[in-house]
């Protein structure tokens, strides 16, 4: 009984999107009145919670109910909802604080958590409040208004300084460099579902936060601070921080030996794509950025509570220690492989439509050495990908819970299966999701919409696919030549063991380490670059910046000598060369 | 519909045909070169044939078999969507429906999916040849796709035909009107060939290690089938795209050739990098080719 109520409320998000109708304003005290509304924009995030909402819910009913873990997450729900519907930043500030308590409560009922994480965690996420609290006070002793709209009439630093704090707290959700720390730990330490919640749906708020600078500065960034080739000189430097995020947290999820950590650094990553494609800021980038969030939304759902179902049933979470799985958890195995085509951006699935979205849109703003760096990171991204499938499902079983594993239970499944289809089915017709998903959106932003011919048709001023040729021609073509396979003349043998192996002319045995699942990727330290970067953490970076910091203070302390003359001495310099300034100026 | 099948199995006839006698040039080539008399330029035909009709193929459990039937769906899907001629309505395919982007990616969908096979193989071998495989990917993917960048930004298209189109004569070939780009691209381009001295090591070595290890029989076949047709639809993509195109067959078999000549003298003169100095020299000198380009020709208000 206690579980549908929960079931229930989880569909609330699909029930207000189809349901809210005009806007909601409640006066409060002194004038102040909270608007709540559904602009295009959040209803575009309100239908990936109500997608995610009930896929995330569906397996925590397994097992025992737990009544504290079913309230925090309806309070949850209900803080990302009030976050989206707010039309102005007091109802937002409202949704964000409910959101960022109630998912760290959830987060503190993990097993796995420890003090750092769970520090780390709440640390960064009541920084990111604060900068927004900051915002919007800022916000409100300029213009006398809490409401989320255009600001007309700013001076430009005062545009910097509202553009800094509000980037600054939205990046920290985001997880962009180097205020990703808290992303890795708290998606590795949370209670393995809803790791899938954190990282394909509470990311997404940091996005809609950022889409949100566009509204507040209506000629987009580009009023900021000018023009750079065909984009805005602020959106450069928004897209220079994405996408070396990307980079970065893509070689670094290639070196994790732990599956959620690899999906946590790759969920890094692809969230960096979303900011550089929507500092680019033109309608095909920010289109590919709804698309990416779209697609990586339903990916890391798929992800997470596929491996949720591998870690439930091996009790492991390492590469080293499972393998072979392909045969007990075949459904499972699907689930990955179609999350991880979706994470590579590998036609004929979605992932596919948004790269190229967004890679069209660099190149029309002419930023193609950002094209570069967006492609070596997505590139990057086949390595854990494969890495991904190949430790747990494939090579060889490499403990004793690998080998007598068996498929997760339906409750895992069901949203597996569902999610599968929709990434299929919007692979299929990326078109309908530009024109019922990613057009109004655009038009509410006062865009060009991207608009799509047919459903099944990505099209764009640069030229584009057909999703049904790409799928129709691979899947056709696939069938013919498995076939004429087995017309074929021959017979196929099955291998006697799976020691039967080509292996330098010896016959390895049970006792051979044969699977290379945790060493995958080592070997990539020895190119510079890449070695360069895994060789440094973030961590040294901050204690870097501390001990730099010391230093500098430490310097600037030896002028504070003991000695009172030399106080006077600079007092007097000072004043003197304050003096020489202003006459030189006029003042 | 008629049309589409015919024209379908034409380019498919077409590439493997290119394909084998282009390899067996290539074997010949390369004994010439080391003095030696080499093989009949119908070799690669008579052993692929030979691996398709062996009697026996060892798999390793279904995704093993699975992967190169991916692969090969992988390379006939690439081939269907490079346009081979322009200005005419055969050999076209599916191109209509697709763009370079696409193709692109499409190059590196099968690939991936017999990585799968080679995982489930349990070969670790195997799987160590994939990894070098994506790592040297990592290296190449990114000064090939900017120097395609590059082109696109030119013509403001990513669609091959408009960019067939817009060449109609030797004097606006991409290769003359966009040197620096065919020069970012075009080793990139020799290491998505698989050619020397930018390849992966693959199975026959004295250590036997890399993506074949465990392939035998008729598998072995169908990847050297697909070898052959994919490196015939990269090249017809590249001279569709810097050496304006072909509009008869002859044409398309000339410029074709002269790109496949070009790699197979730099691959037989030089001996293979390690995975890691191929990804070092990609990110330094062809990349590095690349940033000047960009700067030179888009940042710089002369261009």
């Amino acid at each position: 009984m206690l579980k549908l109520l929960f079931l229930s409320l989880a569909l609330t998000p699909a029930a207000t999107l189809f349901t809210w109708n005009g806007a909601v304003a409640w006066p409060l005290f002194d004038g102040i009145t909270l608007l709540f509304d559904l602009t295009p924009l959040a209803a575009f995030f309100m239908a990936l919670l109500a997608i995610g909402a009930p896929f995330v819910a569906l397996p925590m009913l397994r097992g025992k109910s737990d009544e504290p873990t079913y309230a925090l997450y309806a309070v949850l729900l209900l803080g990302m909802q009030l976050l989206l519907l707010a039309g102005d930043f007091i109802g937002f500030f409202i949704g964000w604080e409910m959101m960022t308590w109630s998912s760290y409560l959830l987060l503190l009922r993990s097993p796995r958590i420890d003090l750092e994480g769970a520090q780390s965690y709440i640390l960064f996420n009541l920084a990111s409040a604060f900068l927004l609290l900051a915002g919007m006070l800022f916000l409100y002793s300029i213009t006398d208004d809490f409401r989320i709209q255009a600001i007309d009439g700013l001076l430009t630093p005062d545009k910097w300084a509202l553009f800094t704090l509000f980037g600054l707290a939205f990046l920290i959700k985001v997880g962009a460099l180097p205020l990703h720390l808290w992303v890795p730990r708290s998606y590795d330490q949370a209670p393995d579902v809803f790791s899938a919640f954190l990282s394909a749906l509470m990311s997404k708020m940091g996005i809609y936060g950022l889409m949100l600078l566009p509204l507040l500065f209506p000629d987009g960034l580009s009023e900021i601070s000018g023009r750079f080739l065909n984009g805005p000189v602020a959106g450069y430097v928004l897209a220079w921080i994405g996408v070396i995020t990307s980079i970065i947290a893509t070689f670094k999820a290639i070196a994790q030996e732990d599956m959620k950590r690899l999906l946590a650094y790759s969920s890094i990553a692809q969230v960096g794509y979303i900011v550089t494609a929507l500092g680019v800021g033109s309608s095909l980038a920010i289109g590919g950025a709804l698309f990416q969030a779209l697609v990586h939304t339903l990916v890391k759902l798929l992800l997470f509570i596929t491996i949720a179902g591998i870690i439930l049933q091996t009790g492991h979470r390492r590469f080293t220690d499972l393998g072979q799985l392909i045969s007990r958890m075949p459904i499972s195995f699907f689930g990955v492989l179609i999350g991880i085509i979706g994470l590579a951006g590998m036609p004929p699935l979605p992932g596919f439509a948004a790269k190229y979205l967004m890679y069209i849109g660099l190149i029309d703003a002419h930023w193609l050495l950002l094209l570069a760096a967006l492609i070596l990171s997505s590139t990057a991204s086949f390595v854990y990908c494969y890495k991904l499938i190949y430790g747990p499902f494939l090579g060889h079983a490499n403990s004793p819970e690998a080998k007598i594993a068996t498929e997760a239970p339906w409750h895992y499944l069901v949203p597996q299966i569902l999610l599968m289809g929709m990434l299929v089915a919007l692979g299929i017709f990326p078109g309908w999701a530009i024109e019922v998903l990613i057009d109004p959106v655009l038009i509410g932003l006062g865009m060009t919409p991207i608009g799509a011919p047919a459903w099944s048709v990505l099209a764009t001023s640069y030229g584009g696919y057909d999703g049904i040729a790409v799928m129709g021609v691979f899947a056709t073509i696939f069938v013919l030549i498995t076939a004429l396979f087995f017309l074929g003349r021959g017979r196929m043998h099955r291998a006697t063991s799976s020691y039967d192996l080509s292996f330098c002319g010896e016959v390895p045995t049970a006792a051979t380490p044969l699977h290379y699942g945790a060493g995958m990727g080592r070997e990539l330290r020895r190119v510079p670059l890449i070695g360069w970067i895994l060789r440094h953490t973030t961590i040294n970076f901050y204690s870097g910046l501390m001990h730099q910091t010391q230093a500098t203070a430490g310097m600037i302390g030896t002028l504070y000598g003991s000695n009172p003359q030399v106080w006077i001495l600079f007092a007097v310099l000072i004043f003197a060369l304050t003096l020489t300034v202003q006459m030189l100026t006029g003042a | 519909m008629l049309h589409y099948f015919i024209d379908a199995f034409a380019m498919i006839g077409m590439s493997y045909f290119m394909g084998f006698l282009f390899y067996g040039f290539y074997r010949q080539f390369n004994a010439r070169v080391q003095r030696r008399w080499g093989p009949s330029i119908f070799q690669n035909f008579f052993d692929n044939m030979k691996f398709l009709f062996k009697t026996e193929t060892i798999i390793h459990g279904p995704m093993f078999f699975f992967g190169p039937m991916i692969i090969f769906a992988g390379a006939v899907t690439t081939v269907l969507f490079v346009p081979y001629l322009k200005d005419s309505i055969w050999l076209q395919g599916f191109s209509q429906s697709g763009n370079m982007i696409l193709i692109v990616y499409l190059l590196v969908v099968g690939p991936l999916g017999n990585a799968l096979a080679v995982g489930s193989s349990g070969n670790p071998f195997g799987v160590m040849g994939v990894t070098r495989g994506l790592t040297r990917l990592m290296g190449l993917e990114v000064p090939f796709l900017l120097g395609l960048a590059l082109v696109m930004v030119q013509h403001e298209t990513a669609s091959v035909h408009a960019i067939m189109a817009a060449q109609p004569d030797f004097a606006h070939w991409n290769l003359v009107t966009n040197p620096l780009a065919f020069l970012v691209m075009i080793l990139p381009f020799m290491a998505s060939q698989h050619a020397s001295p930018f390849d992966v090591v693959g199975a026959p070595v004295e250590v036997y290690a890399g993506p074949r290890v465990e392939f035998s029989g008729r598998l072995l076949g169908i990847l050297m089938t697909q070898n052959m047709m994919m490196t015939v639809a990269k090249l017809v993509l590249i001279a569709d795209l810097f050496l304006g195109g072909a509009t008869t067959i002859w044409e398309l078999i000339a410029k074709t050739f002269a790109l496949f000549l070009l790699t197979a003298a730099i691959s037989t003169s030089f001996p293979r990098l390690r995975t890691e100095q191929t990804v070092d020299f990609f990110w330094k000198i062809p990349l590095g080719l690349g940033v000047i380009s960009v700067i030179a020709t888009i940042w710089f208000p002369w261009s």
